[in-house]
């Protein structure tokens, strides 16, 4: 009896420790489902050959994708807007980078309307997606925005490499960390 | 078959106690300073007004230390007011800051907005803080507690309030209402677009 107890609480208490860890946010990550981007020059950038639908991360043309999770209610993004689309051209800017690195949002809980709102009132230049029906948000519930996650590839499938809770100061930095952590500096 | 029954049921339990998490992404603006209410109830409140009803006045302290009244914008802005549950609340607290930066929306839809909970004056002052500065004020409906919320039919059993929109015109009366479930923040648009409504 005393067995089945100590097992039964364990499972009890395994739900809420998953959903604090940040191995599960970074192993649900790999698993979203997001909007396929209307826009042609969206899709093109990222190498989606779908023009509507349900697409993955893994459907992105790039070896290292860096996901922020960002609200358009979250006081840190919106501050931190200008520092995102620099790492973006940090990106886009190093011949080693561009093209294999891509940087994507996700407006975790957001509505089309209110990452489109976003985008346009600080000018975002890389792509951000919505989160219409909390799908993403539910895989994530208790992450404090911003949050990155640095995602490769592993044959076939996904691995997330890197996370980070909250702002950068330095994106040249940033991105070295990730690149360095990726094991592809 | 008694162990067969026991995870059944302590399974059962997981089940239930995952399935009930509410869902939140807190900004880190507020790092670990957000209490989590957990799922409530979605609304627990008996309406009381209704469109086309005459808006009830107030007159609130604001965080500025200013009282301010709803008379104020009559006959020249329309009012946009959020009623929010509580301060220091993981939804309340990713949704004004949502608002902030919808400043020139609002007003090149000739509105304004109030921000209102059931918080006292300091509370609110320290919680808003944290949100940067607020272009819109926030007012403090503490005392006497929530009058203001029962007013609008919006005051839960616990003393809290909805988490609820009201747009009144520049004559006073109510064009939208909006008491949405508690666990959920009520999209930008849904706002903006009664606005632009209102305004053709």
């Amino acid at each position: 009896m005393k067995k089945h107890l100590l097992i039964l609480s364990l499972l009890c208490v395994f739900p809420v420790w998953a959903l604090a860890a940040d191995t599960d946010f970074g192993k649900a990550i790999t698993q979203a489902r997001l909007k396929v981007p209307e826009d042609a020059g969206v899709r093109s950038f990222l190498g989606i050959r779908q023009k509507s639908g349900q697409m993955s991360l893994a459907d992105i043309d790039a070896e290292i994708i860096i996901v922020e999770i960002f609200s358009m209610y979250c006081p840190y993004c919106q501050k931190h807007a200008p520092m995102t689309n620099a790492l973006h051209q940090a990106i886009e800017a190093g011949s080693d980078t561009r093209g294999k690195v891509k940087l994507i949002g996700i407006g975790v809980g957001n509505s089309p309307f209110e990452v489109k709102f976003f985008q346009k009132k600080y000018g975002i230049l890389f792509p951000l997606f919505d989160d219409a029906n909390s799908a993403v948000l539910n895989s994530l519930t208790g992450i404090r925005t911003p949050y990155y996650f640095g995602i490769r590839r592993n044959g076939t499938t996904l691995q997330t490499f890197f996370s980070r809770q909250g702002a950068f100061d330095d994106p040249q930095a940033f991105l070295k960390t990730v690149l360095e952590k990726s094991g592809q500096p | 078959m008694k162990t067969i029954r026991l995870y059944a049921l302590m399974g059962a339990l997981i089940f239930l106690t995952t399935a009930s998490l509410p869902l939140w992404a807190a900004s880190d603006t507020f790092r670990e300073e957000i209490y989590h209410m957990g799922t409530l109830k979605p609304v627990d409140s008996v309406p009381k007004l209704k469109v086309g009803d005459h808006a009830p006045g107030f007159t609130l302290m604001s965080t500025s230390g200013s009282p301010v009244s709803l008379k104020d914008y009559a006959g020249k802005k329309n009012v946009v007011i959020s009623f929010v549950p509580a301060a220091w609340t993981q939804v309340c607290s990713d949704q004004w800051p949502g608002y902030n930066i919808a400043q020139e929306e609002f007003e090149s839809l000739d509105a304004t907005l109030i921000g209102i909970t059931v918080d006292n004056v300091p509370t609110l002052y320290a919680w808003t803080r944290a949100m940067g500065t607020l272009w819109f004020p926030v007012l403090s409906d503490f005392w006497p507690h929530g009058k203001v919320a029962e007013a609008y039919g919006v005051l839960r059993s616990n003393g809290t309030s909805e988490r609820a929109i009201f747009i009144i015109d520049k004559k006073g009366v109510i064009r939208f209402i909006d008491v949405h479930d508690i666990n959920r923040r009520p999209p930008l648009e849904d706002i903006l677009n009664a606005l632009e409504k209102l305004n053709r």
